[in-house]
C-alpha cells in the first residue's frame, strides 16, 4: 500500500506543478505592474515631454548650422528638422539663402546651452520649447564672431517624429526681434 | 536508464504496432506530465523577468523622475516663484537698494547668494552715484528638470538699465537656475548666464 502510494505521485511531477503555479503567479504579478506602467499616462506625457525637448533642441541646432562648403547637406537637414509653415518659408526663401551664404562663405556652428518645453499638448500633436543657445560665425578675413541667443520655437508631431513648426528669437520688450539677428 | 531506453522506443518505431504499445501511451504521459509543466514554468519565468525588467526600465526612465510638466500645479508653482524671485532680486534703484538685498537674503540660498552678494557689492557705489537703476522682467520661463524639492530651470530676462537723465535700454539675458524647495518655498540656490 505504502508503496503503492510513494510511486503514484511521482515527486518530479509535484514540483513541476508547483513550479509552474507559483511562475504563473509571478508572471500575472509582473505582467499587471508592467501594464500599469506602460498604461501610465504621466509616464508616457513625460517620455513626450523629452522627446519633444531632444527634437527642439536638435532642430534649432540643425537650423543655426551651415556650412557654406556643403550648403546642400545643410539645407537637406533644415529640411529634414521642420514642417508645415517653417519648412515652407525655407523652401521658398532657400534659393536667395543659399546665394547669400555662397557670397559670403560664412560657416555657422551652434551650441545648445540649456532648453525647456513650456507647453504640450499630447493629443494636438503640439508643443512649445525655449533654447538658449551659442552660435559662432566664422567668414573668410574675419574673427569669428559668437554671440548668444534665445530663441522660442513650436514643435509639431509627424509620422516622422517632432519637428519644428515654428522658430524665431525670443523678442526683447517691444521692440521686436532682437538687434542680434 | 532502462527506462529510458524503454522510452525512446516507441518513438523509434513509431507506427508499429509493439506489444509493449499499450503501456507506451501512460509512461509517454508521465513523461509530458512533469516535461510540459517544467516548459510552463521556464517560459512563464523567460516572460516574467522580460516583464520585470521592462517594467523597471519604464519607472527608472530618466522621464519618469522628471516632473516637469507632468505635475502641472509643481511646475506653475516653481516657475511662479522664480520668475518672482528674480524679477525682485534682478530690480534694484537708489531707493529700494536696501529692500532688494533683504529680499536677496531670503530667496537665495549658497553659491547663490555669494555670488550676488560680490554682484551688488561691485554695483551699489554706482546705484548711489550715479543713480542706477536695474530692472528685470522674466519674458519666459520653463521647467528642464523637477524633481521632489530640486528644479533647474531655464529664464529669458529682459534687463533696462537706466542712469540719471539717460535713455533707458533693454539687453536680453538668459539664465539657468538651480532651485530647492526650502520650508514650503522655492529658493534660488544657484545661477548661470547663458
Amino acid at each position: 500500500m505504502f508503496m503503492a502510494r510513494v510511486k503514484r505521485i511521482n515527486p518530479l511531477l509535484a514540483v513541476a506543478l508547483t513550479l509552474a503555479v507559483l511562475t504563473a503567479g509571478f508572471a500575472a504579478w509582473s505582467g499587471w505592474t508592467w501594464y500599469a506602467a506602460a498604461d501610465d499616462e504621466s509616464l508616457a506625457f513625460a517620455k513626450t515631454r523629452d522627446e519633444v525637448l531632444a527634437a527642439g533642441e536638435q532642430g534649432v541646432q540643425n537650423l543655426n548650422t551651415l556650412d557654406h562648403r556643403e550648403l546642400r547637406r545643410g539645407m537637406e537637414t533644415w529640411e529634414k528638422s521642420t514642417t508645415g509653415d517653417l519648412r515652407d518659408q525655407l523652401r521658398e526663401g532657400r534659393p536667395e539663402f543659399e546665394k547669400q551664404v555662397r557670397n559670403a562663405r560664412t560657416v555657422t556652428k551652434a551650441k545648445v546651452l540649456s532648453g525647456a518645453v513650456t507647453e504640450l499638448d499630447e493629443r494636438a500633436g503640439r508643443a512649445r520649447v525655449m533654447v538658449a543657445l551659442r552660435i559662432t560665425v566664422d567668414a573668410p578675413k574675419e574673427k569669428a564672431v559668437t554671440k548668444e541667443s534665445r530663441m522660442l520655437g513650436a514643435l509639431t508631431r509627424t509620422d516622422d517624429g517632432w519637428k519644428l513648426s515654428d522658430l524665431g528669437q525670443a523678442p526683447v520688450g517691444d521692440t521686436g526681434p532682437s538687434a542680434g539677428e | 536508464m532502462t527506462d529510458e531506453a524503454e522510452a525512446r522506443l516507441p518513438e523509434q518505431h513509431p507506427g508499429e504496432p509493439e506489444p509493449e504499445a499499450a503501456p507506451a501511451p501512460a509512461r509517454r504521459w508521465r513523461r509530458w506530465s512533469t516535461l510540459a509543466p517544467s516548459l510552463l514554468s521556464a517560459v512563464l519565468l523567460l516572460a516574467s523577468t522580460l516583464l520585470t525588467v521592462l517594467t523597471a526600465g519604464l519607472h527608472d526612465s530618466p522621464a519618469a523622475g522628471n516632473k516637469a510638466l507632468t505635475d502641472t500645479a509643481a511646475t506653475d508653482r516653481v516657475t511662479g516663484e522664480i520668475r518672482s524671485a528674480l524679477g525682485r532680486i534682478l530690480s534694484y534703484s537708489p531707493d529700494s537698494l536696501a529692500a532688494t538685498e533683504r529680499d536677496a537674503k531670503t530667496l537665495l540660498r549658497g553659491q547663490a547668494a555669494k555670488e550676488y552678494d560680490a554682484l551688488l557689492a561691485s554695483v551699489r557705489q554706482r546705484v548711489t552715484d550715479q543713480g542706477l537703476t536695474l530692472t528685470t522682467q522674466v519674458v519666459r520661463i520653463g521647467v528642464s528638470h523637477l524633481s521632489g524639492d530640486t528644479a533647474r530651470l531655464l529664464a529669458f530676462l529682459d534687463q533696462t538699465t537706466r542712469r540719471d537723465g539717460e535713455k533707458a535700454t533693454a539687453v536680453p539675458a538668459q539664465l539657468s537656475v538651480t532651485a530647492e524647495l526650502d520650508g514650503g518655498h522655492w529658493r534660488i540656490t544657484k545661477l548661470k548666464a547663458r
